[in-house]
């Protein structure tokens, strides 16, 4: 019989041929930002920035994102790199469905999303360092309108149209650093990036009026440093603290900048809790200050736990979050609570890993409800 | 099995397809910026008008009007029918000829490409003229031929009403061509009535008036438009045979040389106003001037040129017709070439008699302007069937401060795209 390693997700490493070629694909993925790389969208981002994405792989968000700060793959903190002994890519997707319940309206969306890739793995000694993409902002929605206008003398009634297709992508440069057994730090440098394709289309019944039909391409960009820490005081019993700071989001239609706002900055923490190696039960806690971006945004405060049980090759996850959603016409900020579960497989002696997951969220707000079921799932080789 | 994956995999792929169309509840739920739309008339955009005539002559035209409007407008149409040879093989393996010595019979076809199917008893009346009849012929010139007594004289309505469109009795007929959908009305003329004349080698000149028991008006197919008066003549032939002739039964059918129409009174010269229209065709020429704010950076969604008639358009009231709105490939005043293309050209009916103002939607030529500025913002006025009536429109041109053209122009401003 033979010893297989484990690292700290509990999961067999091993290496080969077959994990490089599959290192290879994901680090392709990684370094090509695909037209859809957003996260799933809310109609609560129609009227702000748009919908925050979350930082998290398919493994931490099974656990309601409780173990995010904890988990090297995941984006929310770079300390945790200090953990990853070898070189290792990942990619999430989801397919979410969306019921969306305004004014006695209830309506169906689907969006296909792949919200997070990455590529990390250790360098000189302790010093690990990692680069990936992950949403930073969707801004993907399409509203439709019914209304009617005085035109020479009579009232023309239309249909409105009006969409965004796009979203704003954090590009991610981190490293980290395992000080000693019961301490890592790390950092990141943040390049926001992307753009949305935006449409306006009127089509009045009287089609002596002819359609309108306006479309722009708008391009956005802004910087943003991050800091994390682990601690570990007990060695079942470990600490996360984490801070970042974006500073403008700056768009601009061709070389003109129609708009800069202020990006929020974050704080946050978790705690993690393994009683034993199989067993993990994180929480986290982050607030960031989006009312920084203006009116119509508030602050928010998230949180979530999350556990994980199973060190070999089927782990189960299960998880909760609550917090709230930084933009809103109301006085006060949306909700959100929700539930998630998942579980993984291992291939190839432990090279590659899939996850899968299932999250149900749940929004209200200003009138609106929304009710989100998301499939996830995730793909991770280390050769 | 094989069922099952298939439903699996549909069920993927329909899964990989966004669905993000929702209603939106403004402004809660809505992006901040809207489609603001202006509704504006620019009175000053439209100088240095001009109008212009000769582009197309009656003896061009692809259709010739007969009209009847006592007091207003008497239009006639003339019409020479091509010679005849001197002899003709009595059978095509002769190889001697025989001299024609005179005409049997006649029968004359005419293309009806418009008739107004509101009057009561619309009357055809042909008339002998002289051959000699040429585009340098006016009303006055051929109006002692037309003082006489008819060749021939038919009551369309009734022709029409008999069983097949045929009168047995005399020899005519009335029908729609199945090729052309046309009506086609056929005269038959006896040999006093289509004599033969060697001296003029067999041509014919005929006059066409029309009557009906009120105001009308008929337009005729013309030789230009390859569907004009045909006459098939049925002759007599020297047989040889001492005094004897022998009667061809086979036709022999000729189209006209020339033919025109000809009206009273005749065009009034061109003045400061802007004229469309009659025969010879006039046209007119707009110059526009859009503000930069709406040609760079809006849509129009809808341009109406106003003009308000200076004189109303005379005639039949079924003498309508439709103005054409064109822009030209360059601005060379008079002899600016037109755009001839179906989706830059707009258009509007003239209703004869009317003084009302006449809108034009000039949407398309609006939108093709702003879509490419290099383009000269000049709009040609004219006839949809070029010179192929008297009747013209006269608008009052820019110089008229109070009445001048006017563009009222509905636009939507820049959306505010990149503003969250």
């Amino acid at each position: 019989m033979t010893a297989r390693r484990v690292d700290p997700t509990g999961l067999p490493v091993g290496r080969g041929w077959t994990g490089r070629v599959l290192v290879g694909a994901s680090a392709l993925l990684a370094v090509y930002p695909s037209a859809r790389l957003a996260a799933q969208d809310s109609q609560f981002g129609i009227r702000g920035l748009g919908t925050p994405g979350r930082f998290e792989t398919v493994r931490v968000r099974s656990t309601g994102g409780g173990l995010g700060a904890f988990d090297p793959l995941s984006p929310l903190t770079e300390a945790s790199l200090g953990d990853l002994q070898q070189l290792a890519a990942t990619a999430t997707g989801g397919a979410s469905y969306r019921s969306a319940d305004l004014a006695g309206v209830t309506t169906s969306l689907r969006a296909m999303r792949f919200p997070v890739m990455g590529l990390a793995g250790p360098v000189f000694g302790r010093l690990v360092i990692s680069a990936g993409f992950t949403t930073y902002l969707d801004r993907t929605w399409d509203v439709t309108l019914r209304d009617s206008v005085v035109l020479r003398g009579a009232m023309r009634p239309y249909s409105d149209e009006l969409a965004s297709d796009g979203g704003i992508t954090d590009l991610r440069l981190a490293a980290a650093v395992r000080v000693s057994a019961r301490f890592a730090l790390g950092a990141a440098v943040h390049v926001l990036s992307g753009s949305t394709r935006e449409s306006a289309t009127r089509v009045f019944d009287d089609t002596t009026y002819h359609a309108i039909k306006q479309s722009d391409e708008t391009r956005y960009d802004g910087l943003g440093v991050s800091g994390s820490l682990l601690i570990d005081p007990l060695p079942e019993l470990r600490l996360s603290l984490f801070a970042r700071s974006d500073n403008r989001l700056r768009a601009r239609l061709g070389d003109v900048v129609t708009a800069l706002t202020d990006l929020p900055t974050t704080f946050g923490g978790g705690l993690r809790w393994a009683p034993s190696p199989s067993v993990r039960l994180a929480g986290t806690v982050t607030r960031r200050t989006w009312a920084d971006a203006g009116p119509g945004a508030f602050n928010t405060v998230s949180w979530s736990a999350g556990l994980e049980v199973g060190a070999g090759f089927s782990p189960l996850r299960v998880g909760v979050r609550g917090g709230q959603l930084p933009f809103s016409t109301g006085p006060t900020a949306p909700t959100e609570v929700g539930f998630a579960a998942g579980t993984g497989r291992a291939f190839a002696h432990g090279r590659a890993l899939v996850d899968v997951g299932l999250e149900h969220l749940r929004r209200t707000g200003a009138g609106l409800s929304e009710r989100v079921w998301t499939f996830l799932f995730g793909f991770t080789v280390r050769p | 099995m094989k069922a099952a994956r298939v439903a699996w995999l549909a069920a993927v792929l329909a899964g990989c397809v966004d669905q993000a169309t929702a209603p939106g509840v403004c402004p809660a739920f809505c992006p901040s910026g809207r489609i603001d739309v202006v509704d504006t008339v620019l009175a000053a955009s439209i100088a240095r008008d001009s109008a212009y005539r000769g582009y197309v002559f009656p003896y061009q035209a692809v259709a010739m009007t007969v009209s009847a409007v006592p007091g207003v407008l008497d239009s006639r149409v003339v019409f020479v029918t091509a010679a005849l040879p001197d002899r003709v093989s009595l059978n095509t393996s002769d190889t001697t000829t025989s001299p024609l010595v005179g005409s049997d019979s006649a029968k004359i076809t005419l293309t009806v490409t418009r008739r107004d199917t509101s009057a009561h008893n619309l009357t055809l009346r042909l008339y002998g003229l002289p051959v000699r009849i040429d585009s340098n012929t006016t009303f006055g010139d051929v109006q002692g031929a037309f003082a006489g007594s008819p060749l021939r004289s038919v009551n369309l309505d009734s022709l029409l009403a008999k069983p097949n469109g045929v009168d047995v009795t005399t020899g005519d007929s009335a029908g729609i061509d199945t090729t052309s959908k046309r009506l086609k009305v056929t005269l038959k003329l006896d040999s006093v009535q289509a004599p033969y004349v060697l001296g003029d080698s067999g041509k014919l000149g005929i006059g066409v008036g029309v009557g009906a028991d009120g105001p009308t008006s008929i337009s005729f197919c013309t030789r230009d438009n390859g569907c004009g008066a045909t006459i098939g003549w049925f002759m007599k032939v020297d047989s040889i045979k001492g005094t004897d002739t022998t009667l061809i039964h086979k036709p022999y059918p000729r189209g006209s040389i020339f033919d025109t129409f000809l009206f009273d009174p005749p065009p009034a010269p061109l003045d400061s106003t802007l004229v469309v229209g009659g025969a010879p065709s006039a046209r007119s020429i707009l110059r526009i001037t859009l503000p930069r704010a709406i040609r760079d950076s809006s849509q129009i969604i809808r341009a109406t040129l106003l003009l308000l008639p200076a004189v109303p358009a005379r005639g039949a009231p079924v003498d309508s017709f439709v103005v054409e709105a064109h822009t030209v490939a360059a601005d060379f005043g008079a002899k600016s070439p037109l755009i001839l293309d179906a989706t830059r050209t707009d258009t509007t009916m003239i209703r004869v008699g009317r003084t009302d103002t006449v809108r034009i939607e000039i949407t398309n030529l609006m939108q093709f302007w702003v879509s490419d500025t290099t383009r000269p913002e000049v709009l040609m006025l004219r006839s949809q069937e070029e010179a192929t009536r008297p009747t013209e429109i006269r608008f009052y041109p820019s110089a008229a401060t109070l009445k001048r053209p006017a563009l009222r122009i509905t636009y939507a401003r820049r959306f505010p795209f990149g503003v969250p």
